[in-house]
This record gives structure tokens, sequence and C-alpha cells, in this order.
């Protein structure tokens, strides 16, 4: 298996704060540090270094990346291993991006190294991290774990979890059977909390989303209508899923006032759908804005409406459909949007 | 409080199941290459001696004594007629062997099945009532044949005087009311109009006043066995006198449908649970989403007079995401329980048999089904902390 192994310029051997400007540079074989991993890598060939300042890479970003990708991809590695970058911001920041990117854009796997309270870790958003010592002097403990994983990512066999495999724990959610029964685990964690010690098995922390400001008139606004009922055509031509939506649908009103029940129905899951398809402008209500407009209290209403199934759905995607619909309308110069949850 | 007394009986007592028009009966066991689908509702056999009904309408339940058949399980199964289906994706799976046998730990048992037949014209409400009574009163008949036998074992539940140093501590357990298909009853009444909140003998759930009507995502809701065994209640008993005094139990309604029907409920909640003298509070969900705003909710309102609390939620985590898997969550919910992540996918699996229905409501065969998420598997995310399932971070 061919291996490719990123550096930064001081543990490429091409100079201090001084080479921290280094452009992306490919060097043969490995190279530093890269010496004593090859050593304990069974199976595996670091087949070149690449090496970058860390200044290079955090100021530019994107063309430092595209260069490393390009070197990367000539090497035709099966594995990217990046680091260890130690307590090093810069070093580990670069170590992330690269082996996140690599993933992403190419397929390689990937797994780079640093101090868990490295600020990269912050931004391997799923990737592998072997955790080591804050400074140089945990090397010799870092290279023969980074080599474990390497063998283990390139082995085809589904890694296990972090503290058995070696890695930071990247945030995912996997099911495994306790010890005691979850009624068990909760009368303890009430317990010690009452004594003092406050545990819990799920970290909370969502981020608020504050309200934006009023709009300033709304008698001259365009009002557009979007929803998370589930609100479709009859029949559901473009088949929403009734849970765990991967995307949103837009739908032209043609000029209609009302909503007709027969005509639009709701493949929401998570709810009872019978008053709502008998009225379905109680999911998405077109009547009453329409009356609003046709009052001079809205100035107009949006011909389109937006539609998903908010059910089951995870925040990343949720955060992106909101995204999206959001540009959409503010293209279509829309001041006021009436978002019906259920 | 009254003392209960729950006897064991062996399951080969087990009586017959009596010919029922419109339904098939089938016996399968534990490790059977079986596969259960569109299971209703999952029920323990009881009968009491005294001749009161087992699932009670009237008078009181936890008290006296009641026969239990050790190690069988009523399964109702029904596929609802698809054109009146009132809520999309409720897959309710049980699999006696394969990958997903542990998700369901009842299927360890025998397992009486009973298919209920869709056929006759009646609408989704009226089958369902159908089902519903007759698998309650199958399962007061499977365990008649207790009353002329000797007991293996009696457990007796009884709330003593308890060393006054010792926290007291309360469960809050949240039932359903969303509307027709989705009803908890406590003594056969729904919920919403069963005066919740509202302190019981905690005997009186684990002897049948709480039946489940609630057919949401499976591995989130509480079936009748759930209330039957109780996990958490047991909990409580086993450690009243040794590390708490068991303060009570509040029974309080999930998926109230307003904003100020929400916080007036987890306000109601938390007084309950600070009149029965509790410090502290084990709070537990029905099903998901609309249910878990309102338990955070009455965390908030416990912790504000006073009432320590730890939650019992179920994750709905992107498997490839790293985004929480929390419906809803405010800042004072900071000790909670994790009964599993119920989006994981349970590896494909062929089983010998199909039972319940041949095809899973997303139209593939039951029996060549591919991956199939955990929270369709009935029970597996239980969040009363019923089992032993939980999530760590990968």
């Amino acid at each position: 298996m061919r291996a490719v192994h990123y550096l930064n310029q001081f543990f490429a051997g091409l100079g201090g704060e001084e080479a921290a400007e280094t452009p992306p540079t490919r060097l043969e074989g490995p190279v530093g540090p890269g010496r004593g991993l090859a050593a304990e890598l069974r199976g595996i060939e670091i087949v070149a270094t690449l090496a970058c300042g860390d200044d290079y890479f955090g100021e530019h970003e994107e063309d430092a990346l595209a260069r490393l990708i390009e070197l990367l991809e000539a090497e035709r590695p099966g594995l990217l291993i990046a680091g260890p970058a130690f307590g090093s911001g810069r070093y580990g920041f670069a170590c992330a991006r690269f082996s996140r990117t690599a993933s992403d854009r190419l397929g390689i796997p990937a797994l780079a190294a640093m101090h868990e309270e490295n600020p990269g870790v912050g931004s391997a958003e799923g990737t592998l991290l072997v955790p080591t010592a804050v400074n140089v002097a945990g090397m010799r403990e870092a290279l023969p774990r980074m080599a474990r994983l390497a063998e283990a990512l390139v082995s085809g066999r589904e890694l296990g979890p972090p503290d058995q495999e070696g890695y930071l724990p990247r945030g995912f959610r996997r099911n495994r059977m306790a010890e005691k029964s979850g009624a068990e685990r909760a009368v303890d964690l009430l317990l010690d909390k009452i004594a003092g010690e406050t545990r819990t098995e799920v970290a909370g922390g969502f981020d608020r989303v504050p309200p934006p400001a009023a709009v300033p008139d709304l008698s001259r606004a365009l009002l557009a209508l979007v929803t998370e009922a589930g609100c479709v055509p009859q029949g559901n031509p473009d088949r929403l899923p009734t849970i765990r939506a991967q995307g949103w649908l837009r739908y032209e009103l043609g000029g209609v006032q009302t909503l007709a029940s027969g005509e639009y129905e709701s493949v929401h899951g998570g709810f009872d759908v019978t008053l709502a398809n008998e009225d379905p402008n109680r999911l998405v209500p077109l009547d009453t804005v329409t009356a609003l407009a046709a009052d001079g209290r809205i100035g107009r209403v949006h011909d389109v409406f937006y539609t998903t199934t908010g059910n089951g759905t995870p925040v990343a995607s949720a955060t992106r459909f909101g995204r999206e619909i959001a540009a959409e309308l503010r293209d279509a110069g829309v001041e006021a949007v009436l978002l019906s949850g259920t | 409080m009254t003392a209960w007394e729950l006897a064991s009986f062996p399951s080969e007592l087990m009586g017959d199941v009596p010919e029922l028009e419109g339904v098939r009966v089938d016996v399968v066991r534990g490790g059977d290459p079986v596969r259960i689908t569109h299971v209703l509702d999952a029920v323990e056999p009881r009968v009491r001696p005294d001749g009161r009904a087992a699932f009670p309408t009237e008078g009181t339940a936890g008290e006296g004594r009641t026969n239990r058949l050790d190690g069988v399980v009523v399964l109702s199964c029904l596929d609802f007629p698809a054109e009146e289906r009132p809520l999309h994706e409720q897959e309710s799976v049980v699999d006696l062997a394969g990958p997903g046998a542990e998700l369901t730990p009842f299927a360890a048992d025998t397992n009486v099945v009973l298919t209920f037949g869709a056929g006759n014209g009646l609408g989704n409400e009226e089958l369902e009532a159908w089902a519903r009574s007759t698998t309650l009163a199958v399962a007061e008949d499977l365990a008649r044949p207790t009353l002329d036998a000797a007991s293996v074992d009696v457990e007796r539940f009884e709330l003593g005087p308890a060393d006054e140093s010792l926290p007291s501590i309360a469960a809050l357990m949240q039932l359903s009311d969303l509307g027709p298909l989705y009803y908890q009853y406590l003594y056969g009444v729904p919920v919403g109009r069963a005066g919740l909140p509202r302190a019981v003998d905690p005997a009186e759930l684990l002897d049948g006043a709480v039946t489940s009507g609630e057919y949401h995502w499976a591995g989130l809701r509480n079936a009748t066995i759930v209330f039957q065994r109780n996990a958490l209640v047991r909990t409580l008993y086993r450690e009243h006198g040794r590390r708490l005094r068991f303060a009570g139990l509040v029974l309080m309604r999930g998926y109230e449908q307003t904003a100020d029907d929400k916080q007036r409920a987890a306000t109601a909640a938390a007084e309950a649970a600070a009149a029965l003298g509790a410090v502290g509070a084990v709070i537990t969900t029905d099903a998901g989403g609309n249910s878990h705003t309102d338990v955070m909710l009455t965390v908030r309102a416990c912790e504000q007079v006073g009432v320590r609390t730890t939650a019992v939620v179920a994750e709905m985590a992107d498997p490839g995401s790293t985004s929480s898997g929390l419906t809803d969550w405010v800042a004072e919910a900071d000790s909670i329980v994790s009964a599993g992540n119920a989006e994981e996918l349970v590896p494909a699996w062929t089983p010998d048999r199909v039972l319940g229905g041949d095809t899973l409501l997303d139209g593939t065969a039951a029996g060549a089904a591919g991956p199939i998420p955990v929270r369709n598997y009935l029970g597996a995310t239980n969040q009363t902390g019923q089992h032993a399932l939980t999530a760590t971070t990968w």
C-alpha cells in the first residue's frame, strides 16, 4: 500500500519560522518523523512526503490545498498520514484541512495526529485524529499509534470505538449495550447529581437563532409561505419522504387563493394528517394571507411556496434547507416569510 | 400505601389460545428465524385470583395479588388499510433472531402472535379498538391456568418507612395522547382526559392501569408491557430504603398541542413532583419530536422549583453526521440518559418466516428487506429506561 506523509516546513527540515512561507513541496520518500513512522508501518510504504509552510497554508488555504491535492493525486496513494502536529495550531489546522479535503475530493483515506486541544481538531469534521502529547516529546509514543490506526484504516474492516482503536471521538453517535438498564443508569446519574457530581450521557447545546428585525411595512412587503408540514400536491409527485427528507421542494401556486382539499395533502410522518388533509390551508395558510393581501395588510403573496418534511431531520440538513430556501427567497425579493411548523 | 404482590408462574402453564374470527394465531419462540411486522402492542399475560380485571377500567390496580406468566408475550399485529393510514411511517418490527433480536429484549420469550385481518370493512379506529381489546383479553386468558397452580416466585411491592436522610426521588412518566391511534390509556381512558398530571401508586402502573394504543415510532414508544415490567419503577422500589426514598410516580401527558399548554403541563408536573416531597425526579419520554419538547420543558420547570432531574431520551442522530441527535434541549438538562440512537441501521437479515404481514410500509418485502433503522424495532430505544441500549460518541 502506497502512502503519502504530510509535514510542515519545520519537521520536513526546510527551516523554522523563516521558512513558514514555503509553498507546497514534494520530497522523495519518508522525511524526518516519517522515517520513524515508516519503521513502524507494516504493509504500508511512505512513497513521498508533502510539506508546506504553516503561514503559507494559513494565508493561502485554497491555493495550498489545490496544489497539495494535485501533488497527492500524482502519487496514486491508498492513504494520507498527516503530522503529528502536537499542540501547534497552524500545523494542526493544515493537517486537519488537508486530510479532510483528500478524503472529500479524492476519496483517499486519511488520518492526522495532534493534541486533543489543538485548534485543528475543530476543523477535522469527521477525519480520524490520533491524540498525541502537547509537544514533540511525545513523538516516540505518537508514531506507533499512528501506524496502528493507519493499518486499521486500510485493512478494510470497520473501525471499532475510539478508545479501542486509538483515535479522538469524532462526534458520531453509535449504539452499544450498557452494563445496566437505562432506568438504573438514570437513578445512578440522579443520585450523583444530587450528591454534587453532575454527569450526562448526551451533551446538549444548540445554536439559538436570534429573531430578525421586524418587517418595516408589511402592507408593502412580498410575503412567501414556507412549511415543514410535508404539504405537497395530491399524490406526492416528487416523492417527498415522510421522514428524514433529504431536501426541499418548490411549487407554483398558479395564482390560486386557497389550497383545495383533494389537490394538496400532507405526507408528514410525525402527526395525524386527517384534519390537515381536509383543509390544506391549515398547513400552508394561503387562504388567510390572500385575504390579508386583499385587505391591504400584506403587500403581495409570493406565487410559489416551499415545503419539506420536518420530521427526524438532522440539524445539519435543516440548516442547509434553510440557507438554500432563504437564498431563493431573497433573490425573488421576498421580505417576509410565514413559516408554518408542526 | 397498600401492598401488592406479583406472583410468577412458568410459561408451560400457558393456556390454549382461543379460536378468534379474523385473527391468525402463531406461537413462536426467541431464537426462531422469524421476523414479526406491523406489531401494535406487546402484553404480558396476567390474571387476578380475586376475579377483578387484569387491565382494569374501574377500581384500583396495584392492590392484592396478580399472577403473571413468566417468559410469555402476546404480540398484536395489524396492517392498517393504506388508504386510511392516519400517520405515515409507523413500521414496527420484532426479530426473534439475527442482528435485530437483541433490540427487543422480550423477543427472547415465547411469543403468541395475533395477526388481525383488515378485510372486514372496519375503519382504522374500529380495527384498532377490536385488536386492542382482543389482545388484552387473550393475555388474560393465557394466564388463567395459573389460578390452579403453585407460583415459583412472589414479589411484594410496598413502600415502607425509610431513612429520612435518604434523598426522596420521584418518577415522572410521560404518556401520549396525540389523537386517534395515538392514545395511551389510564384505566381505559385516553390520558388526555384522565386528569394528568396525576400522582398514582407506582404499583398501579406495574399492575395494568396503563395500556397502550399508541403507534408512533416503534423504537421510541412505550408498549403495554413496558409499563407492566417497568424497569424504572422496579428500580426505585428496589432502592427504596437503600440509596433513596421512592417518593412516588407522577403520570404526565406528552404531545400537548400548544406552547401555552406545553408550559402549563410542565409546570403542573413539576408541582406534582414537589408536592410528593421529591428532591429529584427521573423524567421519561414517550415517542419523540414534539414530546421531547414536553420533556425538556418539564426538566426546566422541575429544576426551577428545586427538583433535580435526570431525563431519559433517545437520540435521532444521522449516522453519517456529527450534529446533535437531540430533538430539543434546554440548558437545565445537564443530566441525560441516552436510550440509544434510533437512526442507526441494523444490518440486513433474512428470516425463514415472516408473521404480521409480508410487506413493510415502505413497500419492501419483509423477508428480504435491507438494513432497517433501529427506530423501527419495537421498544429498541425505550425512553423509560427499560433496556440497556445507549449511544456513545465515536
